[in-house]
């Protein structure tokens, strides 16, 4: 059993809910970037959610299938078909062998978690099965997916359909509020660099990535130097470089920082990350670590209902 | 060696997730191994808490997953554990064995591309700069920014020099590069703002390997000079 990538789209690569405990080392947790969308798409084929699949960014693959096989999509909508017929996200697909599913345009979100019911014949390197893109390991061959390579699905067991409830389908509008609570150096910043921070409303930049998204608009002002000892850098810090143009860290960024950070994305929002791309809207809302706990718990709290089902 | 009760620690949230702990002290080889012996005693203390312990110069950041703990009381648990919970005693107990790590440069030709500007800047000839780096023991304060890049101290104050105003879009694996007051290797092809003044054809980071990893923190690294046979002799036993 297998997928054989006819097209391998822009970015297309193995990661599950990323790794952790080795950042000591310089590694970051890669790892999917819309780390729910993956745990739905999971869920649909009735996988352990936090397994690893597809991760497809932007520019979609074309995939031809090699035998019977369920799969799910989920996250960024596409323009999908199999053998040109239009199929869906945030449902089970029944797939035949030698049907075709093609990722053809976007229409909303950026990342989109392709899920195969059963095991895929991926490495497991350094606790994960992710792709450390960067580092080459992990994943396939530690790589992103190039045409003509052909993915191994070890098991495949018939499972029942299922449809994503209406409540878990995302919309992904292309205008985010992103939560934040403090950063090791907001206290650091003046008032009039907060204000200007959290009343603007920022552009995703092209140069954005799964290391990190760049904002553009109107820069924060910086009258005196931050001063930093450097430390460990999370996802979603966001840092201010002396340009004054924010640059939030994600699942591939650097692990050590050296430049002053003003807010953090709370845990609750980082999804979001993942499905930001070049044009889209930002807005940052401030709110207490207390807040943020209080969301973080609500979030899993509406996951573990989903998985009762 | 720090005594840890007159180390002033400050205590600070990094997001909602992370506490980073920040010493009052320079970076000095016994810092770093008061950083590491903290480490051993929060993931003694709290087993199952700590999911990533980073190490920098001056800093310490514990990440926690917010889900699984009482986020409100582990402030309160980690500073109990710096005001009364170590003493001096303890610190011993992160000797490791120090390794002195030779690692063969380059120093030659497309290997050191930024060898004569940095010489210039320095107001020195590149043989200098290439005795300069090479006579001093560098400390691995630790690891970081990419996987296996190792930050050293002991850089010789007449080649510190300012990084790039623009990054380099690609740095090879095994550049050896100069970036402020900072020298070091880049395990893994990545952009970059150092200097750089030569190549290794060592590789730092192995995933598949059983030691991943060249050095760890504390180790000491030598950086010895050969030619481009040899380097080509060296890459070539790697693969």
């Amino acid at each position: 059993m297998s997928l054989r990538f006819i097209q391998a789209g822009q970015q297309t690569s193995i990661q599950d809910v990323g790794r952790s405990g080795f950042m000591h080392q310089g590694i970051s947790k890669s790892g999917a970037m819309d780390p729910l969308s993956l745990q739905l798409a999971n869920w649909l084929v009735s996988n352990p959610i936090n397994q690893a699949a597809i991760e497809v960014t932007l520019a979609g693959p074309t995939i031809e299938i090699t035998e019977h096989l369920s799969i799910a999509i989920c996250g960024a909508e596409f323009d999908l078909s199999l053998n040109d017929a239009p199929v869906f996200n945030n449902e089970t697909i029944k797939v035949r062998a030698g049907d075709v599913l093609a990722f053809k345009g976007i229409r909303q979100g950026a990342r989109a978690y392709l899920a195969i019911g059963g095991k895929l014949d991926v490495d497991s390197s350094f606790a994960s099965q992710s792709t450390h893109l960067m580092a080459k390991f992990g994943g396939y061959n530690g790589r992103q997916f190039q045409s003509d390579d052909v993915l191994a699905v070890l098991s495949a067991p018939d499972i029942k359909k299922r449809v994503l409830p209406e409540a878990y389908q995302p919309s992904f509008t292309g205008n985010y509020l992103l939560r934040c609570c403090a950063g090791i150096e907001t206290e650091q910043f003046e008032q009039e660099s907060l204000d200007t921070f959290y009343d603007a409303t920022y552009v995703v930049s092209n140069d954005s990535n799964r290391m990190g998204l760049r904002l553009e608009g109107e820069p924060v002002p910086m009258k005196t130097s931050i001063e930093i000892i450097s430390s460990g850098l999370t996802q979603g810090s966001i840092q201010l470089p002396p340009s004054g143009f924010p640059i939030i860290s994600s699942v591939d960024g650097q692990t050590i920082g050296g430049y002053p950070r003003i807010a953090n994305v709370i845990s609750s929002d980082l999804n979001i990350l993942g499905q930001l791309k070049a044009g889209d809207k930002i807005g940052c809302l401030s709110v207490s670590r207390e807040k943020a706990w209080q969301l973080l718990k609500q979030k899993q709290t509406f996951l573990d209902k989903l998985l009762l089902e | 060696m720090i005594k840890l009760s007159e180390t002033k620690t400050k205590v600070q949230w990094n997001g909602d997730s992370a506490l980073t702990l920040f010493f009052d002290e320079e970076a000095s080889e016994d810092l770093t191994r008061h950083i590491l012996s903290l480490i051993n005693v929060f993931k003694s203390t709290f087993p199952e808490m700590i999911v990533e312990a980073i190490p920098a110069y001056q800093s310490l950041t514990l990440c926690f997953e917010p889900l699984s703990i009482a986020p409100a009381s582990i402030e309160d648990s980690i500073r109990q554990v710096i005001d009364n919970g170590i003493t001096d005693a303890k610190e011993t107990q992160t000797s490791q064995n120090i390794e002195i790590m030779d690692i063969p440069v380059c120093y030659q030709g497309a290997y050191a591309p930024d060898l004569i500007s940095l010489a210039a800047y320095c107001k020195l000839s590149p043989d200098e700069v290439i005795q300069q780096h090479t006579k001093k023991t560098y400390l691995v304060n630790m690891l970081g920014f990419l996987p296996g890049f190792l930050y050293l101290s002991g850089l010789d104050e007449q080649l510190h020099c300012p990084r790039k105003e623009s990054p380099s879009l690609n740095v090879p694996a095994g550049a050896v590069g100069i970036g402020g007051n900072q020298t070091g290797v880049y395990p893994v092809a990545s952009p970059g703002g150092w200097h750089i003044i030569g190549q290794t054809p060592l590789s730092l980071f192995n995933p598949t390997a059983k030691e991943p990893f060249i050095a760890q923190a504390l180790d000491r690294i030598r950086f010895v000079p050969i030619d481009v046979e040899m380097f080509e002799k060296l890459k070539g036993e790697q693969t």
